[in-house]
């Protein structure tokens, strides 16, 4: 048996990474636990989070969607935070702990262009400099986002090697930390890559959940039956689910993008057609063929479109204690419509996945349950791709 | 005694430092990187392989490159360790491979090792395992008699350096460079400080790569007393020029380095 390891959730996690990072790794884990004392920073921190992010997020009931689906539920609007997704949560916190560390340099990669959104709006608040990493093909599907960063200062590099998605431009944003370390944090956007990322990112995005429980409790006077989610790297769902875990009657479900369907190969469903591999520094369920290989992904959502997920999610699984399921894109695209025409909400692709689950679940399920999705981003971003489906008529 | 330990002995008796270059495994397909290697056996001491990767994260864009076109044309891990006993045939040179932790991982470890001692090889590079995730692969590398190389880099601490020793064999691995691989002009003054560091810490021979490309820097680097060099990057880019062809300009192009 392995010692219990602070880098690891049960076998999951890890550093894989080449040498050169390694110490700056164990800097980053110790500058983090400075950060997390100091109260000048804390402080701060709390202050970016109210005034700039834009929190306490409403946990919003929505009254026609219910009547609809005959549960009660009530959406986390993370769609309201300041550049329009919950990414701006961590990108704060993170771009805050890089000046603490004294870096001048930020860098993240970005597949929807909301963690690049988020990162760009952070650095040029706290006056850093900033370079995000975005493949090809998301840049053409996520223009909008493209100019924000631009607007917002940030210098977008775009990625044309392998599937051109979230999965290369990662592997370029940590070519650059390799070659830059010195002067630059990188921030990454979701709870993946080597430890301490994935903890730390978690920790910047709980805030979801500790808010949704308070807030739940004061609406209904009690838990909530089911936590929805869609789960990508998987920031947004550990950030609503994680202050529940101990309790055991609330159900939390991951929602992974089904792309054209699991038989199809053209998907993002770890759980559905993973194996246990290394990808990006950490050992999770990935993606790939009988000898290694990362394969190719498809979600119509660019923030879904990766071939791992967060390590602390596959320990929860093994746990039993979170399960997961997968939504098409067709499904996901009638979500979408669903919540915009129901609640005057257009969701983003991304959180569409969870909207769709919870609807089919909602069939499924006795009447009168009380559910919380979290609508991780709004969808203006995605509206040019959802024209060119052809969902809006007339 | 082992092909790199004898081979190593061989050189200092020589006084002459080790040449080791690397090609990609398949590049651009099999039966040419076949014809390649035939070539570089007769110009090199030692020869590293890469197996191909979909996401080289510790290589530059020639490297990725190399990585795709084999893929490309099918390489598999399977056929890389078919190619190095086709290579043991006709070589007896010392051959390290260089594979990223998913592939070793998804063949199983024991079962990677396995192939490799079967197929010829001598030594394993794993560029994305550091020394603490290591136990698993150096305890399958002994089984079956293979070195196990690790890389030290500019940011390896002494603390660090001294966790490496416990685990390497064969050889160490300097990075000379903050970066991944590629074509650089210079050696860093600090690959020349971490020579003389490793060389009073152990008595591994060290061996330089990541970005070593040019006569100038070679020679730099045989002042400096390291005991071998990389070339990857440089004679990649020779491949990806005379793709059908490349053997008589990488004949040239490792002429020129001495």
């Amino acid at each position: 048996m392995r010692l219990r390891n602070k880098k690891y959730f049960g076998q999951f996690g890890g550093q894989f990474v080449p040498e050169t990072l390694m110490q700056p790794l164990t800097e980053l884990e110790r500058a983090y636990v400075k950060f997390k004392k100091d109260k000048k920073t804390q402080a701060e921190l709390k202050s970016l989070i109210k005034d700039f992010v834009g929190r306490p997020t409403p946990l919003y009931f929505a009254q026609k969607l219910s009547k609809k689906l005959g549960q009660i539920i009530y959406l986390k609007r993370e769609d309201l935070t300041h550049t329009g997704a919950h990414k701006i949560n961590n990108a704060a916190g993170q771009a805050l702990l890089a000046k603490f560390m004294g870096k001048r340099r930020v860098i993240a990669e970005t597949g929807a262009g909301q963690h690049g959104v988020a990162t760009a709006a952070a650095a040029a608040k706290l006056g850093l400099e900033c370079v995000v990493y975005m493949g090809k093909v998301d840049m053409g599907r996520q223009a909008p986002n493209v100019l924000r960063m631009k607007l917002l200062g940030a210098k977008v590099v775009p990625v044309a090697s392998g599937s051109q998605t979230l999965k290369d431009a990662i592997n370029e944003a940590l070519r650059d930390w390799i070659a830059n370390v010195s002067t630059t944090h990188y921030l990454l956007g979701s709870v993946l890559g080597p430890y301490p990322y994935p903890a730390m990112v978690r920790d910047f995005q709980k805030i979801i959940g500790q808010e949704a429980r308070k807030q739940i409790l004061q609406a209904e006077g009690r838990l909530p039956d089911y936590l929805v989610a869609c789960v990508g790297g998987g920031s947004n769902a550990l950030g609503l689910f994680h202050d529940f875990l101990p309790d055991k009657k609330v159900q939390m479900i991951g929602v992974e993008a089904g792309g054209l369907g699991i038989k199809s190969g053209k998907h993002a469903a770890r759980f559905f057609g993973g194996k246990l591999g290394v990808l990006h520094g950490t050992k999770s369920y990935v993606l790939q063929d009988k000898f290694g290989q990362i394969l190719t992904t498809h979600s119509i959502s660019a923030g879904l479109d990766y071939p791992s997920v967060g390590p602390e999610h596959s320990f929860l699984r093994q746990q039993k204690r979170i399960s997961y399921a997968y939504i098409t894109d067709r499904e996901a695209l009638a979500g979408l419509k669903l919540l915009s025409q129901q609640e005057g909400i257009i969701p983003a692709l991304e959180s569409a996945h969870a909207v769709a689950y919870a609807s089919k679940l909602a069939k499924k399920i006795f009447h009168g349950k009380l559910i919380i999705i979290n609508l991780s981003g709004r969808g203006d971003k995605d509206l040019e791709a959802i024209r060119d489906l052809g969902v809006i008529h007339g | 005694m082992d092909r790199i330990g004898k081979c190593f002995k061989e050189l200092r008796r020589q006084k002459k430092m080790a040449f080791m270059p690397f090609v990609v495994a398949g590049d651009p397909d099999y039966k040419t990187s076949l014809k390649i290697v035939r070539e570089l056996v007769k110009n090199a001491d030692f020869l590293e392989l890469g197996f191909p990767y979909s996401d080289p994260l510790a290589d530059g864009p020639v490297i990725q490159r190399a990585d795709m076109r084999a893929l490309a044309s099918g390489m598999n891990s399977d056929r890389v360790f078919r190619l190095i006993s086709k290579i043991r045939v006709f070589s007896d040179i010392p051959i390290t491979v260089l594979a990223y932790a998913n592939l070793v991982y998804r063949r199983g470890v024991d079962k990677f090792y396995r192939d490799a001692g079967r197929a010829g090889i001598d030594a394993v590079l794993v560029p994305d395992l550091p020394v603490e995730e290591s136990d698993k692969f150096v305890k399958a590398a002994k089984k079956y008699g293979i070195d196990s190389i690790f890389l030290v880099a500019q940011t390896t601490t002494k603390a660090r350096m001294k966790k490496i020793l416990k685990q390497a064999s064969g050889y160490l691995y300097l990075v000379s460079i903050l970066g991944v691989t590629g074509i650089r002009k210079d050696i860093a003054p600090e690959t020349l400080g971490l020579i003389r560091q490793l060389k009073k810490l152990s008595k591994l021979p060290v061996v330089v790569g990541f970005g070593v490309s040019n006569a100038r820097q070679i020679k730099i680097l045989r002042k400096a007393k390291a005991d071998g060099v990389i070339v990857g990057s440089a004679i990649v880019k020779v491949i990806e020029k005379y793709k059908r062809n490349p053997s008589r300009a990488i004949k040239e192009f490792i002429k020129g380095l001495n």
